[in-house]
């Protein structure tokens, strides 16, 4: 009866006990994994926001206990996390930016088929991306170029991406030959041809590749680690680092200085939630271009 | 693909040298910015790439940083020891000791948290509430974003002795867990918070390769009367096959080099028997203890198994499933 009544619809609901045992159990399963992705970050900024005593007795679960905002106030204010924020900022726009334009200006002649000395380019590449000098030579190169102590330190690792550099290149690859040949017929250089005929052409690509770039320079933890040792230029990751840390120093100078008891659980909740809150901002636009991005990835084979 | 067909037109041999030189110069008289656009990514890779091969030389020196001008310039004035560093470091009760348990960790992750990508992306698939689906979608993606800096703070504030886990466990009557100074339990956590960080972006990796499957295969199979098991087993998998192969691929090619900044910031000296991983216990010999050439030998032992298992993987895939990173 009930495959009858399924040929004649060839698409639809479930049908069937063993379809709607599927359904059921999907929806199960994946709001557990939602919730298992949620309550974590839930639970940290109930903490963050909730009454010292409650958090120091364990009793903040997944909702705040006893709102209050102070705590957030006196971290945000007293223990660099502007200062941290603020480069972390200039780093990623700065990193970005270079980027974009490096990975552009290499994409465009690799992904011309005519280029004379393609296949080398390409072999380097391919070196680079796979065979890694490693930490202690890389740390050497950067100690006698005077990168130490900084920013420099912490773009140079992130300027190229071989697989986002890959991912530009079968993009332009994939333009049109026709639509090049016309603007260098009306006489456009290669520069002339790159930037207003096939960058344009591909901003969903490069709108996903800066996502890219912007994660792995906001995210960038041990870069910043080794390389910075001056309070006023480390990042918001490796703030957060020290914050958990020496939780107790950071907490006695709160207190000397503002006078305010915050417990230690109470202060890294704090340090983590404002750490979270920029990424939840800017969230919405990234996952939408990182989905994006897949797609991409996925043809790219 | 493509790249093998121009080789192969460059290298016809209908065509003579001289010509090939001759068209080879036309094309970069005719086209010098070409040239000029490769510049920047060129002193790019130098730097950052390049420069530091040279650096590996120090593995078969006795490296004195001070011995020149500067740490490179004292590569050439130090010493050749041969083969010393490397001696040292395989005769060494370490070098065992961490590199199990970079293999240990990581075989954990992938035989733990392999599949379940996988599942989730077929569950994901199944709910037909668009609403419902794109907000889980976006919830579970979340963790990816967070760096592993976050995530070892949210599972700090979790898992401390006063967290709110062992509040739980205690509530229930059993004994609190060290989860960050246990041997036994720390590389469980390991494995949790990369899962905890990775499914989701990887459900909606395979969620992609479904999507692009071919919708009149599923149609067809329910005009057949296939339900949805039958049409997730025959159709469903059979087509994300390819990339799940290629993902496994991936993985295990990276099994020496993987998970440095989360051990890096999940361990501490009480766990280093189960979690000190190559990576970890290099930064900690060069950049910690100034063993620079021990330190970089035991780099360049990774670096070249990492080369070997990645192009292998690459080729493997390449050869079976015609896909390739590259």
């Amino acid at each position: 009866m009930e495959k009858k009544s399924q040929t004649r619809r060839p698409s639809g609901p479930p049908r069937g006990r063993q379809d709607k045992m599927v359904t059921a159990v999907s929806y199960v399963v994946m709001t557990v994994l939602g919730l298992v992705c949620l309550l974590p970050c839930l639970h940290v900024a109930s903490k963050a926001v909730s009454n010292n005593v409650a958090v120091t007795l364990g009793k903040v679960y997944f909702w705040p206990n006893g709102f209050q905002l102070d705590s957030l106030r006196y971290v945000l204010t007293e223990t660099g996390y502007v200062n941290a924020l603020k480069n972390s900022i200039v780093v990623t726009v700065i990193g970005v930016a270079g980027s974009m334009l490096i990975t552009i200006l290499f994409a465009y002649p690799l992904s011309e088929p005519q280029l004379r000395g393609r296949g080398v380019l390409t072999i380097l590449c391919m070196i680079a991306m796979v065979f890694s000098g490693g930490l202690v030579p890389t740390y050497m190169v950067f100690r006698t170029m005077g990168f130490l102590n900084t920013r420099v330190a912490l773009i140079v690792p992130h300027l190229l991406s071989i697989f986002n550099l890959l991912i530009v290149r079968n993009s332009f690859e994939g333009l049109p030959d026709g639509v090049k040949e016309s603007a260098r017929i009306d006489g456009a250089g290669d520069f002339q041809v790159l930037f207003s005929v096939v960058c344009p052409m591909s901003k969903p690509v490069l709108a996903t590749v800066s996502m890219l770039y912007a994660v792995s320079y906001w995210n960038n933890y041990f870069d910043a680690s080794i390389y910075i040792t001056k309070d006023s230029l480390k990042t918001i990751q490796v703030y957060l680092k020290n914050v958990t840390a020496d939780i107790n120093s950071v907490a006695d100078a709160l207190k000397s200085a503002t006078g305010a008891a915050i417990s230690s659980d109470g202060m890294i909740a704090c340090a983590v939630t404002l750490t979270v809150i920029p990424i939840i901002m800017v969230y919405p636009f990234v996952q939408r271009y990182m989905v994006q991005g897949i797609t991409i990835g996925s043809e790219k084979g | 693909m493509k790249k093998r067909q121009t080789n192969k037109k460059d290298s016809l041999p209908a065509v003579p040298f001289r010509t090939r030189l001759h068209k080879d110069l036309m094309y970069i008289r005719r086209h010098p910015g070409m040239y000029l656009m490769i510049i920047p990514a060129l002193t790019v890779l130098l730097i950052y790439k390049f420069i530091p091969y040279y650096g590996i030389l120090i593995a078969f020196k006795d490296y004195n940083i001070f011995a020149g001008k500067n740490p490179l310039d004292a590569i050439a004035a130090s010493d050749w020891v041969g083969f010393y560093w490397f001696e040292k470091l395989f005769k060494g009760k370490d070098f065992m000791k961490v590199l199990m348990n970079t293999l240990i960790i990581n075989f954990e992750k992938i035989v733990w948290i392999f599949p379940i990508p996988i599942l989730c992306a077929i569950m994901l698939n199944e709910i037909g509430h668009r609403a419902y689906k794109r907000l889980t979608q976006t919830v579970i993606y979340i963790p990816h974003f967070f760096s592993w800096v976050i995530v070892y703070g949210i599972f700090l504030s979790l898992l401390s002795s006063s967290g709110v886990v062992n509040g739980f466990l205690q509530a229930l009557g059993f004994e609190k867990i060290g989860f960050f100074t246990d041997t036994s339990v720390f590389r469980g956590v390991l494995v949790f918070t990369e899962g905890w960080k990775s499914i989701g972006h990887t459900t909606i990796v395979y969620l992609a390769a479904i999507t692009g499957l071919d919708m009149e295969l599923f149609d067809a199979a329910r005009v057949d009367g296939a339900g949805r098991l039958k049409q997730i087993w025959h159709i469903t998998i059979p087509g994300i096959l390819p990339s799940i192969v290629l993902m496994l691929i991936l993985k295990v090619g990276h099994i020496l080099d993987h998970g440095f900044e989360q051990v890096l910031l999940f361990y501490n000296s009480t766990v280093y028997d189960v979690a000190d991983i190559i990576q970890t216990y290099v930064y900690r010999q060069g950049i910690g203890r100034m063993e620079f050439s021990y330190s970089a030998a035991l780099g360049l032992f990774n670096s070249v198994v990492a080369f070997v298992l990645i192009v292998g993987a690459n080729a493997i895939s390449r050869k079976t499933l015609h896909r390739s990173i590259w």
